[in-house]
């Protein structure tokens, strides 16, 4: 029985989570600086994202990471910069 | 699904709608991706399963709380008793930055009536944001794709979740193909794209990551990535206003 409210407890502050950006902003009048606030929050909460992930991987994950952005800012084409990662994160696995 | 009554917003904010074709340019958007969310979900259902939870338990987890660390986090606190308040701050830690990816989303968001803006953010997750946030600053106005979005890649994390629950560990193989570095490719993409359209953000990026990295072994779970946000925002409005 436990496990069920777990359960709960895990999805019901989750969707709290989900919900209070919004809630918060609410308040909150959208001037030009915090528009660009929210510009620099939605980039960096990604690219921390990856710099984690990147940080908790090895030396393959990071590989994968900058070529799929070099692709992406040559080819404008998220596709193609993701295959280009997990091809060089496939091939590495296979020599190594 | 269409309907007017959303008009009422502010002068500032742009005029969204939330209709089922925006669902469904969603769904579509983000289907290729949440092919690979496919083995993270059946990896959650073998550990469930595991960790005592029963097959029932797994899979209502997945569907109720669509959090792949969350859920993976809680199932450390599966022994009796539940220590429900830490589990309750590790959850908030981990999730702290759907807080930051709702703010950054509401300028779209809340122009909707409150029960279309519970619906859209309802399945908020780090990658129909990172689609949808540099769609909607391109002039989409149907937050539907967020929630197109959002729904494909829950399909994806329980239909995962049933096939780990079901034994199905053979999908944990797949690494080898590089399937695994697939989410932090795209996140990648994502903002290696927002940079190639506003160069001014790259002071952002830089200082939001060297601080994830430098602040991961000592802050709690989940936070060195929201001190690099919160850092690389205020950088944002610095260099606009130069």
């Amino acid at each position: 029985m436990d496990a069920w409210y777990l359960i709960l407890s895990v999805a019901g502050v989750t969707f709290g989570s989900r919900i209070a950006g919004a809630l918060l902003m609410q308040r909150i009048a959208v001037s030009h600086s915090v528009e660009r606030f929210l510009d620099g929050l939605s980039v960096s909460v990604i690219a921390a994202l990856v710099a984690s992930l990147v940080a908790q991987g090895d030396l393959r994950t990071a590989t994968a990471v900058a070529l799929a952005s070099l692709v992406m800012l040559a080819s404008k084409s998220a596709i193609w910069a993701m295959l280009a990662g997990m091809g060089v994160a496939a091939a590495w696995s296979a020599w190594f | 699904m269409v309907s007017s009554d959303d008009a009422a917003q502010g002068a500032e904010h742009p005029v969204t709608i939330l209709t089922a074709r925006g669902v469904w340019r969603g769904i579509k958007r983000l289907l290729p991706i949440s092919v690979f969310v496919i083995p993270f979900g059946s990896a959650f259902g073998v550990a469930a399963v595991d960790a005592g939870m029963t097959p029932i338990q797994a899979f209502a987890m997945s569907a109720l709380a669509f959090s792949g660390a969350a859920q993976f986090a809680s199932l450390d606190f599966l022994v009796q008793p539940v220590a429900f308040w830490s589990l309750g701050l590790v959850v908030m830690a981990l999730n702290a930055r759907h807080v930051i990816m709702g703010a950054a989303i509401s300028p779209w968001v809340n122009p909707l009536s409150p029960a279309k803006r519970v619906l859209a953010l309802a399945w908020l997750s780090d990658p129909n944001f990172a689609d949808s946030q540099p769609t909607f600053k391109a002039g989409e106005r149907d937050v539907g794709v967020l929630l197109g979005g959002g729904l494909v890649l829950w399909g994806a994390w329980i239909l995962g979740t049933v096939i780990g629950v079901a034994g199905g560990t053979l999908l944990g193989q797949l690494e080898s193909y590089g399937t695994d570095v697939l989410m932090a490719c795209f996140f990648a993409a994502v903002v290696a794209g927002q940079l190639g359209k506003d160069r001014r953000l790259a002071l952002s990026v830089v200082v939001a990551s060297f601080l994830a990295i430098v602040t991961l072994n000592w802050l709690p779970v989940g936070w060195n990535v929201i001190l690099g946000a919160i850092a690389g925002g205020l950088l944002a409005v610095w260099r606009g206003v130069e």
